[in-house]
């Protein structure tokens, strides 16, 4: 990362479906960020509960008041497509609070394969899907796995036990997606955490 | 004609305003009351109208529509909006609503929204929904009256709308509810509203159940919308 100081935070988004590990991804990314000398904030968009904020609040990772939580009113797509404007609205009252924030992070709620971005809410969105979904997931191209700037492929570890052939899983993720970025993780453990870093480095924050 | 058109754009469910992810107390009247139905969200409906919006949010609403652009005047307005609103969650959401609202309009360059924003972050005024509507659809060129069904028509759709997504109605009976309604939210918003001083801005509100269950509903660890 470069000293340079945007005029306003970047924003990024990280969507995905139910349990592909889009908190766990957030959890790792945080101090690899931190490390860099990013300063950043995150909003969640739980669809049911605080869950994925408290859990940000209490890592330990952040302080917790920049983590802000947003009600999705059961429409995890609305509240990141739609009608973005209580999502702004949160990011704007962080970038107010904390003035020299560099990067605000947008967890979507677990959706579907169909979740998109608005890009009136991000600059640069990222989807998270995982082995244990399924290999097929990429061939059924979502536009969640279409559109987003980079795809990443978590819980690689679990390949193996479910049957899926990662190799081909990820070559046809890259085919579906005509050659923009696709990231093997296994966020748990932390591997594949520093490519994500630096993609978003590269893609928001003016890194080499 | 363009003033009519204008009203129907900011009456859209479309028109990104954060209206989606408040429930106006519905959801936790629903927690409440398993066989909560078609004849209860009417009942809600109308109690919602008679005997809240229609001396409260409304006259707000007329009145910033008159006070506007002046912040002042628009502040004194938001602080007899916030005295009136007992339940918390209903107080917050009315301000985060009147955010989100004035992010589009912000972002829209309508007249006068960057000046509102500028008022709420330095002090002068809360930014609630009622009242940064009022000053915004002024801006725009809708008279008192569209202003009114327009604010009118959006509470009783949005609640409508939170009501299908809870799976509580059908969104044919979300409709008849609507429908039903309606005569009454159109009988009210034609309600002249008498000019107050300053210090004389009464808002009055009393729907007691509603307000109950929305203070439940902020305790809940289970919930979909933002009140």
């Amino acid at each position: 990362m470069t000293d340079v100081t945007p005029a306003n935070a970047a924003r990024i988004g990280i969507g995905g479906p139910v349990g592909s590990g889009k908190t766990a991804l957030i959890e790792r990314l945080i101090p690899v960020l931190q490390a860099r000398g990013v300063d950043l904030a995150v909003i969640t968009n739980d669809l049911v509960t605080k869950e994925d904020a408290e859990r940000l609040r209490r890592s330990g990772l952040i302080d917790p008041s920049r983590v802000e939580a947003v009600e999705a009113g059961a429409c995890p797509h609305t509240v990141i497509r739609e009608d973005p404007t209580l999502n702004i609205a949160a990011g704007d009252a962080l970038e107010d609070r904390f003035p020299g924030l560099q990067l605000l992070i947008f967890e979507s709620g677990g959706d579907n394969l169909a979740s998109t971005f608005s890009l009136d809410l991000v600059d640069w969105w990222i989807f998270v899907i995982d082995v244990a979904g399924g290999d097929d997931i990429p061939r059924k191209r979502g536009p969640g796995v279409l559109r987003c700037d980079l795809l990443v492929v978590n819980k690689v570890d679990l390949a193996p036990h479910v049957g899926v052939d990662l190799d081909g899983m990820l070559a046809e993720a890259g085919r579906v997606r005509g050659g923009k970025p696709v990231i093997a993780t296994n966020a748990r453990a932390g591997h594949g955490i520093d490519r994500v870093a630096d993609a978003i480095g590269r893609a928001v924050l003016f890194a080499p | 004609m363009l003033s009519r058109l204008l009203s129907l754009q900011q009456a859209d469910a479309a028109f990104p305003s954060g209206s989606f992810a408040f429930s106006n107390g519905i959801e936790g009247l629903v927690a409440g009351d398993p066989a909560f139905d078609t004849a209860s969200l009417i009942r809600t409906l109308t109690g919602l109208v008679r005997f809240r919006w229609a001396e409260s949010d409304r006259v707000a609403l007329i009145l910033a529509h008159r006070a506007a652009p002046d912040p002042a005047r628009l502040g004194r307005i938001d602080a007899a909006v916030e005295a009136a609103a007992l339940v918390e969650a209903m107080r917050v959401g009315s301000r985060r609503n009147g955010a989100s609202l004035l992010t589009t309009h912000v972002r829209l360059a309508t007249p006068g929204a960057d000046e509102l924003r500028a008022a709420i972050r330095s002090g002068p005024m809360l930014g609630h929904l009622a009242t940064v509507q009022g000053a915004l659809w002024r801006a725009l060129g809708l008279s008192e009256p569209e202003a009114a069904a327009v604010a009118g028509y959006q509470l009783v759709s949005g609640t409508v709308s939170a009501t299908v997504r809870l799976g509580q109605v059908g969104a044919i009976q979300g409709q008849q509810a609507l429908q039903a309604v309606l005569p009454l939210v159109a009988e009210i918003a034609e309600r002249p509203v008498p000019e107050e001083p300053d210090d004389a801005i009464v808002l009055t509100g009393f729907t007691p159940l509603i307000e109950i269950a929305a203070m439940r509903h902020a305790r809940a660890d289970l919930r979909l919308f933002a009140n």
